[in-house]
């Protein structure tokens, strides 16, 4: 019988001596809505969803909107929604409304979930809303048979369709892609990104290309055993880094990294949104990719 | 007034405007520079006229000898596009205008009748953060004001105008840009005349000017075609890809 997964923190997760991050301000909310539950089993997921008992349980709605309340009192900019896959939770469409009632929105998926009738509750969504509602499809290659080596058999021809759907009703999903297949000799990927998207007849293609980290099902793999240091910061603007303005409400409390959620080196609340704004410590090898790459999980 | 991108065309166009209304000052919310041609242009306008300017991203890069303009994009095209311009200005913008910009204020705070105001280039906190319609929350815009003390903050950044009045006579203006049309299919820029009776009144004003002059004087001095495409007919085809899905979705590209 298959055993379930369970994540650990590595073990110098309480070093007194990582360095850490100043709290700036709120800029984005991240509601870590289905935790670690989704349809799909990534080959390089960074906090390792599937679909057999999450490491990490999905948030109840109630804890959600309580989230959702507080933020917009202490001036959150923006609201994003990711696990796990979002869409299978079952109050997922409420809980965008309620977002969008308070800021512009983003839902990351897999697309799996995108039918005709979601796409057209989307669009609807989208129109009533004040701020922007953005849907993030994630798709890993242009190609049905490199993307399906990784995201699982039949996950490229659901994207695409939930991609075609979004941009049918106005919606011009973000198309995000890790850079997991990227292939020496050929274009960038985001170029191919770019030009796969037109030749969908996407007039307006929006790409975003993030880094694969070593974590979840791919740790061990790169990174692994390096640490950021305090020298390492020397000369480096830590409001680079999105653990200065961002905090993830998710199962057990609230955290400072989207990618980092559910582990208790990363954990700064088991409360309010309030109180978890203080530094962040940079201790695991996710933080050397970020320090390296200056990415972001935001749209931009 | 934001934005002036090298646009010394459109500053002139709107000083004469300004005069013809006889407004009692003309503020500028930065980055002088970019995008437009003959950087050295618009300094001796600003100055003449008496304009009172904040720095705005582009403007301390200048001042301080960045690398980059600082606009804040994050997709690859985009940056390129943004350090073509910003090669371009670096290398055309002298000295002693180079100091100028170091010289400037990052905030201006004026009263207006009864209101408070604080003008900021990207946002009273950071100097370049876009500021959208679609993406800018009230709760956030009731913060910044009691933070800063203010009734009415302006900025500018993002290219594109906008005005949110909320309960209790509180505002926000994006003022827009001078330097490059709105992204909506003309080549008209917009700057705003704020005034204070018993509301505040913002006024969006379209601005015509010599565009076609500048397009040919961008293609003299050899900027992206794509830049020139923009001045001419008013859509933007490079630096969007940071544009909400509202915005975007007016959006030609």
């Amino acid at each position: 019988m298959k055993q379930p997964l369970t994540i650990l923190d590595p073990l110098d997760a309480h070093d007194p001596s990582v360095p850490t991050v100043a709290f700036r301000h709120l800029a984005a909310l991240w509601l870590q809505i289905t935790g670690t539950w989704c349809n799909l089993e990534c080959t390089h997921c960074l906090n390792a969803s599937g679909p057999n008992d999450p490491w990490l349980k999905p948030l109840d709605g109630e804890s959600a909107r309580r989230a959702i309340s507080e933020a917009e009192e202490l001036g959150v900019k923006e609201i994003y929604f990711t696990g796990g896959e979002p869409f299978l939770h079952r109050e997922i469409l409420p809980l965008l409304a309620a977002a969008l009632a308070v800021a512009p929105t983003t839902a990351l998926t897999n697309g799996t979930a995108i039918t005709e009738v979601i796409a057209d509750q989307l669009a609807a969504l989208a129109s009533r809303a004040r701020y922007s509602l953005e849907i993030r499809v994630s798709l890993d290659d242009v190609d049905p048979e490199a993307n399906d080596r990784v995201r699982g058999e039949g996950a490229w021809a659901k994207a695409v369709q939930a991609i075609e759907r979004l941009h049918a009703r106005g919606l011009l999903p973000i198309v995000t892609a890790t850079e997991i297949s990227s292939r020496n000799g050929t274009s960038s990927i985001y170029e191919r990104f770019r030009d796969f998207l037109a030749g969908l007849g996407i007039e307006r293609p929006r790409v975003k290309i993030m880094p694969v980290f070593d974590l979840g099902r791919q740790a061990g793999r790169g990174t692994e055993k390096e640490r950021l240091t305090t020298e390492s910061l020397d000369g480096f603007d830590p409001a680079v880094l999105q653990c200065s303005d961002t905090r993830v409400v998710a199962d057990g409390g609230v955290y400072a990294c989207p990618i980092l959620a559910g582990f208790e080196g990363a954990r700064l609340s088991t409360g309010s949104l309030g109180a978890s704004f203080r530094p962040a410590r940079l201790y695991h090898a996710a933080c050397v990719t970020c320090h390296r790459t200056g990415m972001s999980c935001r749209n931009a | 007034m934001g934005g002036v991108y090298n646009n010394w065309l459109a500053l002139d166009a709107l000083l004469e405007d300004a005069r013809r209304r006889d407004v009692d000052a003309v503020f500028c919310l930065g980055d002088m520079g970019g995008f437009g041609p003959h950087p050295d242009r618009v300094f001796p306008l600003l100055r003449e006229a008496g304009v009172q300017a904040i720095q705005g991203n582009y403007d301390e890069s200048l001042a301080t000898g960045r690398t980059d303009c600082g606009c804040g994009y994050t997709d690859p095209r985009d940056n390129h596009y943004a350090l073509v311009s910003y090669r371009y200005t670096w290398r055309n913008t002298s000295t002693e205008n180079k100091a100028w910009l170091g010289s400037l204020p990052r905030h201006r705070r004026i009263e207006l009748g009864a209101y408070r105001v604080l003008m900021c280039h990207g946002s009273p906190r950071v100097i370049n953060e876009f500021l959208w319609e679609s993406a800018t929350p009230d709760g956030l815009i009731r913060n910044f004001l009691a933070e800063n003390d203010a009734d009415v903050i302006l900025c500018t950044h993002t290219g594109l105008k906008w005005h949110r009045a909320l309960p209790q006579d509180q505002h926000l203006v994006n003022v827009g840009v001078i330097g490059r049309p709105e992204n909506d299919g003309t080549p008209r820029v917009w700057y705003t005349v704020l005034t204070a009776g018993d509301t505040l009144q913002v006024e969006f004003v379209p601005l015509a000017y010599d565009h076609e002059g500048l397009a040919r004087a961008m293609e003299a001095e050899r900027l992206p075609s794509e830049f020139v495409e923009t001045i001419r007919t008013g859509w933007w085809t490079t630096c969007l890809e940071n544009l909400p899905s509202r915005e975007r979705q007016r959006s030609r590209f």
